[in-house]
């Protein structure tokens, strides 16, 4: 505890600044994004009259009865697809740092969460 | 249900409260959120669940994007964990549309009332420091924290003790262990499963608290997708109550990071540790068909 870094913990001090970093821009993105597409959903349902709450299914976004509607079910699934979007970040940024071993973690994670969409389809 | 604009106005309101202690207090918010659903707004356990986990991936999100900046986020160690509590999640997520909601209910309050001591007896680990002082600030470091690519260990910088904090992770197979029962829980219940994973990592596997609980709520996010995609996929989502849920917990949890370290959070914990034994009670009296709500 404590001991002096080496040269070579300051290139990995240095690398995980730089990842911590561009994930943080990520969920920032993805957070803005998700919830301005929520924000102008909501209100044009709301401008159309409609206060009814209909559930929405993953894979019938397409079939939504009106605008507004798809817009809060795209903004869910922006806001989703951020901490999945994350995963898939850290697979590229691990993959330019040749670090197979957490590539192949982030990547069974990925698959899980692909899982995860199948069975919900199923 | 049909959403009056008061009705509206009360749940973007619910979703800030849930966001913001959330933030504050360590949390996920769907201790605050399912309950308040339940009992106040009258929607369906498997419904209010489905809300909640979008409330707590914004919290997570929110939350999470200002705790990777301070350095104390071990994102190898997180992500290592994730693996068992996506497992968990989708887990969760299946068993909880084939048990009946009042067992949903019941589960939930038993749940609650555990999180209700663990946040009474909380050491607060997760409270981001206070403001450092000028000594602090000029022995900041350029790098608050890193993390090792050969094995799940790190270094963060801790002000007090000026100087970096270097650990590493021990029994893996515990944290991954704990890490799918939070899971599930998370799944079935919309919760962050934070209560359970931060010990997992602090107690079981000797990582620092500080460390534990931003891992932790790093994870929560991709814990609650993991389980949502199961509900969204299945028709549980109501659109008109989550959308407005989600808005007020992005803006509740930012504010909830910026107010940490700086309100009395002791009293705040103490304030939720009460509220929760008291909804945990009203949750398993419904669940036993004893209504005192709606």
């Amino acid at each position: 505890m404590g001991a002096e870094l080496t040269d070579k913990d300051k290139i990995e001090e240095a690398l995980a600044e730089r990842d911590h970093k561009r994930v943080q821009l990520l969920l920032r993105a993805g957070l803005a994004l998700s919830t301005a597409l929520m924000a102008v959903g909501l209100v044009m349902r709301l401008a159309l009259g409609e206060r009814g709450s209909p559930p929405l299914r993953l894979f019938e976004l397409g079939s939504a009865p009106d605008l507004g509607l798809l817009l809060i079910g795209l903004g869910i699934l922006a806001l989703a697809m951020t901490p999945a979007l994350r995963v898939l970040a850290l697979v590229v940024i691990w993959a330019r740092e040749r670090d197979w071993r957490f590539v192949g973690v982030a990547v069974a994670v990925t698959l899980t969460l692909a899982l995860s969409l199948a069975i919900g389809k199923g | 249900m049909e959403l009056s604009l008061p009705t509206l106005a009360a749940l973007v309101v619910l979703g800030a409260a849930a966001g913001w202690l959330g933030a504050l207090v360590g949390i996920g918010g769907g201790v605050i959120l399912v309950p308040a659903l339940v009992l106040a707004f009258g929607v369906k356990t498997q419904v209010a669940v489905a809300a909640s986990l979008i409330g707590v991936a914004a919290t997570s999100t929110a939350a999470g994007s200002a705790y990777v900046g301070s350095g104390l986020t071990n994102m190898r160690l997180g992500m290592t964990l994730e693996i068992a509590t996506t497992i968990g999640g989708i887990t969760g997520g299946l068993v909880a549309m084939v048990i009946s909601p009042e067992l949903l209910a019941g589960v939930f309050g038993v749940v609650m009332a555990i999180t209700s001591a663990l946040v009474f007896f909380d050491r607060g680990g997760h409270e981001r420091e206070k403001e450092p002082t000028e000594a602090q600030r000029q022995a900041r470091p350029a790098v608050l924290g890193w993390e090792s690519r050969e094995k799940l260990a790190g270094a963060y910088f801790d002000e007090h003790l000026h100087r970096m904090v270097h650990y590493e992770a021990r029994r893996i197979p515990v944290g991954a262990a704990v890490s799918l029962v939070a899971g599930t829980l998370s799944g079935m219940l919309g919760v962050g499963g934070g209560f359970l994973k931060v010990p997992a990592m602090s107690l079981g596997m000797k990582v620092p608290i500080r460390v534990a609980a931003a891992t932790s709520n790093f994870m929560i996010g991709v814990t609650a997708i993991s389980s949502l995609f199961v509900y969204f996929a299945r028709g549980y989502v109501q659109p008109l109550l989550a959308a407005p849920i989600a808005i007020g917990v992005v803006g509740g949890s930012l504010l909830g990071t910026r107010h940490s370290g700086k309100l009395p959070a002791k009293v705040l914990r103490l304030t939720l540790s009460a509220v929760l034994i008291g909804v945990a009670a009203q949750m398993v009296l419904r669940a036993m068909g004893v209504h005192l709500g709606r």
